[in-house]
């Protein structure tokens, strides 16, 4: 009777740590990528060479997937997933990138194409992928505007000059973006100045692509006075937490004096007690 | 004679409070050798008032629905006056709680001081121990934001690994097959309602225990004996101890107030420590935030889920290990209490903490 109950027991522990380590991996643990990723990312060269230029993007940093540019169905495992009547659009010529890009990026397809870089499309000018490439797609900053590149088709003058009358109001951008993002970390609401930097940001941005130094300068000086009005909003934020910090400091400071004193009328109970 | 000898008499005529209080305080004598770790019981009040005090404070403007709940504690955070620190107060004040129970469990466990007579005051305490937990727990969703909605997403998720009922376990708690309005309407009122009712009666049962068996002697000390076995109740007396009140009060409040500094030193130096940015945005269960991790008192637990094959073992484990500790009183029967005399158990308590901590640490950084 021992014996069966023992066979029994262990039996269906055998049976329970069976159904317990061949049981289905962790949720947890399981990759929730689209397919363009699991597919493209194995491929040698060319195929799979995409994959790790977009890892290190501004896309890639703001959640702009492939199928995001190149259309297409990412949840489908299998080659219909670049079918052309799902809205794959593949590979882009020069003269539709600029078209490609601008889906998005509206503002900037229209200044580009007005300007000298976008006159000279499909004629040895610029596109888009020239400047911030293509898949390792760069953030837009005056750093992209150096003798190096621009050298490649044109004197550096004036585009030294536009780079000149943008960059200080660019930094005070990513100085705010970063006064923003700590305020919002820190509870404060922070969505509608966010809202309006990016837009100034953007507009900022698409001036780039005029290539005018006089709008460039004129339209700067008028971008920097919005900023301006956003920097004095945020230093009044930082002021107020400022002063909570300076009432903080003194209700800790008085509770750490509080608790000395009680230690220290402790201690005198004690000497009594001794 | 003063308006408060006068309150104090008639008091005193129709409740005998001089009684009262002499019995209570100067009259109620502990352990001469009663130590710092002693004083957590009194923290841990003061703690739970601040934390019942501030949660009515932010029901005032706290919206249980899922279009609001983000958009309302925004307003407490940036609107209400004081609203940041009330709202701040709260939420760190759940993680100072879970760290003081831990500690208390802990100085507990090592003194063993939930030997017989006070197994009631051990499993009562425990229990006090998980309810809190499950607050915490239910009060991470509510803000409703990226952080709560994929953290209780996760922390659900792991109950269907229980087998036969997993799923329906999962449907229960949220209320439907995703986490939504009934999973945050049932956290809510299980939150400000189901659990204070509970959690209530069973803390007055934990003081009741402990002041009717009486505090227990700390095992140290040359003349420390094991005490017998009681066959009927007796309060445990120290008839040569120090008074209650002044004197031990003196290191509850020193205690306190170190435990308070630490809690406002948080809430204005460092707010951010126990939020991660998915905190600070909306819900928004098509975007899955990454690195999404449970508190840090979870991550134990988060870890273990990981390491096991399944989660359903990993689950089974944990359900093992609180179960063990609930009954250790009706388990650990032995009567020796001094650390230096049990070294099975201290090796196992050393061996426990730094289970904890190291899981923790790997859930952190896994």
């Amino acid at each position: 009777m021992i014996n069966s109950l023992l066979l029994f027991r262990t039996v269906l522990s055998t049976v329970v740590m069976a159904a317990v380590l061949f049981s289905p991996p962790s949720a947890l643990a399981q990759e929730t990528e689209n397919s363009c990723l699991q597919c493209h990312e194995s491929q040698p060269g060319r195929l799979g060479e995409p994959v790790t230029l977009w890892r290190t993007s501004i896309h890639a940093d703001n959640g702009i997937a492939c199928h995001s540019c190149h259309g297409g169905d990412p949840a489908l495992m299998s080659m219909e997933a670049m079918d052309p009547d799902r809205g794959f659009l593949g590979v882009p010529v020069e003269t539709d990138i600029p078209d490609f890009c601008g889906r998005c990026h509206v503002g900037v397809r229209e200044d580009y194409l007005k300007s000298a870089h976008g006159r000279a499309l499909g004629k040895g000018g610029p596109q888009c992928v020239t400047c911030h490439g293509n898949h390792r797609v760069m953030k837009a900053s005056p750093a992209l505007i150096n003798p190096q590149d621009c050298s490649r088709c044109h004197e550096y003058g004036r585009a030294g000059e536009i780079k000149g009358a943008v960059e200080e109001t660019d930094r005070l951008i990513g100085v705010l973006e970063g006064d923003l993002a700590a305020l919002h970390r820190a509870g404060i609401a922070t969505r509608e100045m966010e809202g309006e930097l990016f837009s100034l940001r953007n507009s900022f941005h698409r001036l780039f692509h005029s290539v005018e130094v006089e709008r460039v300068r004129a339209e700067t000086a008028r971008v920097r006075d919005d900023l301006e009005k956003i920097r004095h909003k945020v230093e009044q934020i930082q002021q107020t937490l400022f002063v909570r910090k300076v009432g903080g400091g003194i209700v800790v400071g008085l509770l750490v004096v509080a608790g000395l004193l009680a230690a220290f009328i402790r201690r005198t109970y004690h000497e009594e007690e001794a | 004679m003063g308006v408060k000898t006068k309150i104090v008499d008639f008091l005193d005529v129709r409740l005998g409070i001089r009684d009262i209080l002499e019995q209570n305080l100067t009259k109620y004598l502990l352990p001469r050798n009663i130590n710092v770790w002693y004083t957590l019981g009194a923290v841990l009040l003061t703690l739970f008032a601040i934390q019942f005090a501030t949660g009515i404070l932010l029901l005032i403007y706290y919206i249980p629905n899922t279009a609001d709940a983000f958009a309302s504690v925004q307003e407490i955070m940036n609107e209400v006056p004081f609203g940041w620190l009330i709202r701040t107060v709260h939420a760190v004040g759940a993680n100072i709680i879970v760290l003081a129970l831990l500690l208390h469990m802990l100085s507990v466990l090592f003194m063993a001081s939930y030997k017989r007579p006070r197994e009631l005051t051990w499993v009562a305490g425990f229990l006090i121990l998980l309810l809190s937990l499950g607050m915490c727990l239910t009060g991470y969703l509510l803000p409703w934001s990226q952080l709560s909605f994929w953290a209780t997403t996760v922390a659900t998720e792991s109950s269907s690994e229980i087998p036969l009922v997993g799923d329906a376990v999962v449907r229960f708690l949220r209320g439907g097959a995703m986490v939504g309005q009934p999973t945050l309407g049932r956290f809510f009122a299980l939150h400000v309602m189901g659990f204070p009712l509970v959690f209530g009666p069973l803390v007055l049962f934990h003081l009741f225990c402990v002041r009717r068996a009486g505090v227990s002697r700390p095992p140290f000390g040359e003349d420390y004996r094991p005490s017998e076995p009681l066959p009927v109740f007796r309060h445990e007396e120290h008839p040569e101890g120090i008074p209650f009140f002044p004197n031990y009060m003196a290191k509850d409040a020193a205690v306190i107030a170190f435990f308070l500094a630490l809690l406002f030193a948080i809430v204005f130096f460092a707010p951010g420590l126990f939020f991660p940015p998915a905190a600070f945005d909306p819900a928004d269960p098509f975007v899955t935030p990454a690195g999404i991790k449970p508190e840090w008192y979870f991550l134990w637990a988060y870890q273990t889920l990981k390491v096991f094959p399944s989660e359903f073992l990993g689950l089974a484990v944990q359900g093992g290990m609180v179960t063990f500790l609930l009954f250790l009183p009706f388990i650990d029967r032995f009567r020796e209490r001094r650390p230096a005399k049990r070294p099975v158990f201290v090796t196992c308590y050393v061996l426990g903490i730094l289970l904890f901590v190291g899981l923790s640490i790997w859930g952190h950084y896994s």
